[in-house]
């Protein structure tokens, strides 16, 4: 049903017209993507950076079967949206559409599975946000244990932490992002990113010391 | 026994091992170190919490497999749009979601074929409903009063909807939000009730959309001689009705 106070913006090649303006970029610009452009900034945009798709959906979604269906749907969100791509840091946006992806993969499939912080009662929040008195004895002993943990108690420990607190992490230590690149990723300012990693790794370093 | 470290303190220590510190504050830093046993034992723990983690292997990747999942799935004829038939599913959300989905913070303008019916709409409402649950915060601009949200839209809309108070009515206002419908940048104040989220996204004009469900979400319609407001929810119907009436009685007066 075509709406009468719409404006016609249909262009003969049938393809948006679009302005484009991300976090970050000011550049704002107004381009018409054809098929093949599309196609070649895909390549060059979101294609190189399918390992580390893969590896950011792997640990939102626990198993690899999930993270390649992710990563299927996520390529095709890029795809789609190539034009909202600000010319700046293509891992970062890729990572972003990865990290989406996942999030409504996830509360479709496995609604359980999804806890925001926003869906906390205030106890829980307040318990994961803010430290803990014996959370701040992180003393030489227990440095010495850690380095005794093996892999598998960290890879379950990482599993088990709240997903904002798990994206932190992975994005940080297994992707090597800075503060900004997360911030920008997870939507959130670099302080909420800051506050969460310090949270994750007080987590972290309780679980697994607790495991020994 | 070791003093507490203060938080500030975890925080500058933390941003030292992800070497995100100025060398100013990193040489004052590493001072402290040298004289302070308790940050230096934080310090080694962050490190050896880092090695751990770095030590798991990393996840094999089947590259091949997803690069050719990943191809085959865009040279796959893309759906032109999404047909009433569809308009409840999950598709059809997922379609619009994706323009949803690379929105930023700060406001991407997607400009659309306007071949925009009714529902398609209501599903770029409800898209954007639930694309702002799935962010930090479902609103760009924090606030609790309308003085503060009225002139935020006046500088980003053409036209800024009117923005009403409904706290005596039991629904809180706290924030707005540019959300885009079928390209053009929308006003949308974010209202709780409990732990519930109220999107009213107003749109310019007289527009025809249907109330109605989608997703589990209900959708609630009104217009006035200026804009049609669009009221997006996981309330019960009855209590979007009330909203509705809290605000028509509002907004006239």
């Amino acid at each position: 049903m075509q709406l009468g106070a719409a404006p016609q913006r249909t262009r003969g090649n049938g393809l948006p017209r679009v302005t484009v303006e991300t976090v970050g970029v000011k550049a704002t610009s107004e381009i018409a993507v054809d098929e093949a452009e599309r196609r070649r900034l895909f390549n060059e945009v979101f294609l190189p950076h399918l390992a580390q798709a893969y590896r950011l959906a792997r640990w939102l979604a626990g198993n690899g079967a999930d993270a390649e269906d992710i990563v299927q749907e996520a390529s095709l969100r890029a795809y789609r949206g190539i034009q909202s791509f600000g010319g700046i840091n293509a891992r970062a946006w890729t990572l972003t559409i990865t990290r989406n992806t996942a999030y409504s993969w996830l509360l479709k499939n496995r609604p359980a599975a999804v806890v925001f912080t926003e869906d906390l009662d205030h106890n829980e929040k307040a318990r994961l946000e803010s430290p803990q008195e014996n959370d701040h004895e992180i003393s030489t002993p227990e440095t010495v244990l850690l380095s005794r943990t093996d892999t598998e108690t960290v890879r379950a420990a990482i599993d088990a932490l709240p997903p904002p607190f798990k994206e932190v992490i992975v994005l940080r230590e297994m992707q090597d992002l800075s503060y900004r690149e997360i911030a920008e990723i997870i939507g959130a300012p670099v302080g909420t990113v800051m506050s969460r990693l310090s949270r994750a790794r007080e987590i972290l370093s309780q679980a697994i010391r607790g495991s020994i | 026994m070791m003093s507490p470290i203060r938080d500030e303190d975890r925080l500058l220590l933390q941003a030292h091992a992800d070497g995100e510190l100025d060398p100013a504050s990193v040489s004052g830093l590493e001072r402290r170190l040298a004289s302070e046993p308790e940050l230096r034992a934080q310090y080694e723990a962050i490190l050896s919490l880092r090695r751990l983690i770095r030590s798991i292997p990393d996840d094999d990747v089947p590259l091949e497999r997803l690069r050719a999942k990943v191809t085959s799935a865009i040279d796959r004829p893309i759906p032109e749009r999404a047909s009433p038939a569809r308009k409840n599913s999950w598709c059809a959300l997922a379609a619009a979601a994706l323009v949803g989905a690379v929105l930023s913070g700060t406001g991407t303008f997607i400009g659309l074929q306007q071949q925009t019916n009714r529902q398609e709409i209501e599903t770029f409402v409800v898209s954007n409903h639930i694309r702002s649950l799935l962010a930090e915060k479902p609103f760009d601009v924090a606030s609790s009063d309308r003085h503060t949200i009225k002139p935020w839209f006046t500088t980003k809309l053409p036209e800024s909807p009117p923005v009403v108070d409904l706290g005596g009515s039991g629904f809180t206002l706290v924030g707005a939000r540019i959300d885009v419908v079928a390209g053009d940048p929308v006003a949308s104040v974010v209202y709780r009730r409990g732990r519930h989220t109220i999107s009213l996204t107003t749109l310019l004009g007289l527009r025809e959309v249907p109330g109605g469900s989608i997703s589990g979400y209900h959708v609630k319609t009104w217009r006035d001689a200026h804009f049609t407001y669009v009221a997006v929810s996981d309330l019960p119907d009855e209590t979007l009705d009330d909203f509705k009436r809290a605000f028509t009685a509002l907004a006239t007066n």
